[in-house]
């Protein structure tokens, strides 16, 4: 119970200041607020430009990229293995455009690749048939196969018009009566060899020694199967 | 003013504003918080401050605005008076820290009537008559006029009278 009974303005307030309890802000708190306090580090004067330029520069090599020539190989064979590797990648990924299942396709595909199927391989033991679509190559019409092994490998068989096609000799394998060449692009192996005027390639993510056993055999079995001629 | 002198300048507050906290949430955890968020916004918006005003009173403005925004989103009661408090009979906010678990006990007579006191009155007698401050001071706290707050003071003062005096009698 209050000693002081209530009375004029001015006592109550010399009550309001002298009476009422005080609290002091604890130490931790002046501590946090102290530490909230603290300016951040100034940043270098040279690091704000520097970022802008580079930010820059970036762009603008972001922006050219398209615009830039490609590096490509100025062997016009290591150049088709390139671009036979990159549309079997393609299939790889994302699968054939319009796989077509053969006999009923072939005249379509032959109007369409400009390359006629004298014979093919609807697949065997081996290598089971995927399906059959025309491709355009480095400027060429062209004819590919896709092949899948019981490893789950995807094997492709691609014929292109590539009359001349150089083949490096220091690359090439004999196989039974062939002597195809065995090249690499991107990890992945390509046997390339001509067929009359066509340039025929199979490959395949096959690269160690067993799977190059391995690739022999389907090259054999792909090269007896099938029979792309000029459909002109 | 360089930020390490306004620093400086701020922190030599804390005390008055921790009390100023205390009276209005009653609750020590909720007082540090008001202070800490108080001092943060103060940081961050330093250079609104200007120059030559005082220090002290923005930084009571700042905290007392943290408090009407953050702890007095209540349910506000029955109508206002001409000079924007309510009726004896009516308090203007429920006073929801004083029910809180953790909240601060009133030692005194004193202390329980400036509790009973709607935030208003408490906040316009704890700057007015326990900091001391101007009333042109507490009017730019409060946003209100000087004459706003003079009549504040006055019923705020006949309502802790009353109070006191039932008191008294218990």
């Amino acid at each position: 119970m209050s000693t002081h009974p209530p009375e004029s303005d001015d006592a109550l307030g010399t009550r309001l200041r002298t009476e009422l309890r005080r609290y002091t802000a604890p130490a931790y708190l002046r501590g946090s607020i102290g530490e909230s306090a603290d300016p951040p580090r100034a940043r270098p004067a040279w690091l704000a430009p520097t970022l802008a330029a580079a930010a820059t520069a970036l762009v603008l090599v972001l922006v050219s990229i398209p615009f830039l020539p490609r590096i490509l190989p100025a062997d016009p064979t290591e150049r088709l293995v390139r671009s036979v590797v990159a549309e079997h990648t393609r299939a790889l990924m994302w699968g054939a455009r319009r796989p077509e299942v053969v006999p009923t396709s072939l005249p379509w595909l032959t109007q369409e690749s400009g390359i006629a199927l004298r014979k093919f391989s609807p697949g065997d033991d081996r290598l089971v048939f995927v399906g059959v679509e025309p491709v355009y190559l480095e400027g060429r019409r062209g004819v590919a196969l896709y092949y899948r092994d019981g490893d789950g490998h995807l094997v492709t068989y691609t014929a292109l018009p590539a009359p001349g096609l150089p083949l490096p000799e220091s690359r090439r394998v004999q196989i039974e009566k062939w002597r195809p060449a065995l090249m690499s692009d991107s990890g992945f192996s390509a046997w390339v060899w001509r067929q009359g005027d066509l340039g025929c390639f199979i490959v395949a993510d096959m690269v160690s020694e067993a799977d190059v056993e391995r690739f022999k055999d389907y090259f054999v079995r792909l090269r007896l199967s099938t029979d792309p001629v000029p459909a002109n | 003013m360089s930020s390490d002198e306004f620093h400086r300048a701020a922190l030599e507050h804390l005390d008055a504003l921790y009390n100023f906290a205390m009276y209005l949430t009653r609750n020590p955890p909720e007082a540090d918080d008001l202070v800490q968020e108080t001092y943060l916004r103060a940081f961050r918006f330093s250079h609104r401050f200007q120059p030559g005003t005082h220090l002290r009173a923005w930084l009571f403005q700042i905290l007392r605005n943290t408090f009407l925004t953050f702890y007095r989103l209540r349910e506000r009661e029955s109508a206002l008076a001409e000079d924007g408090v309510p009726t004896w009979d009516a308090p203007m906010f429920h006073d929801a820290p004083e029910e809180s678990s953790g909240a601060v006990e009133a030692h005194t007579d004193l202390e329980r009537a400036l509790r009973r006191l709607p935030e208003e009155f408490r906040t316009v007698l704890l700057l007015a008559e326990v900091e001391g401050m101007a009333l042109e001071d507490v009017a730019r706290i409060l946003a209100c006029p000087v004459g706003t707050v003079k009549s504040r003071i006055f019923r705020a003062k006949e309502r802790l009278r009353g109070l006191l005096r039932d008191y008294s009698k218990e």
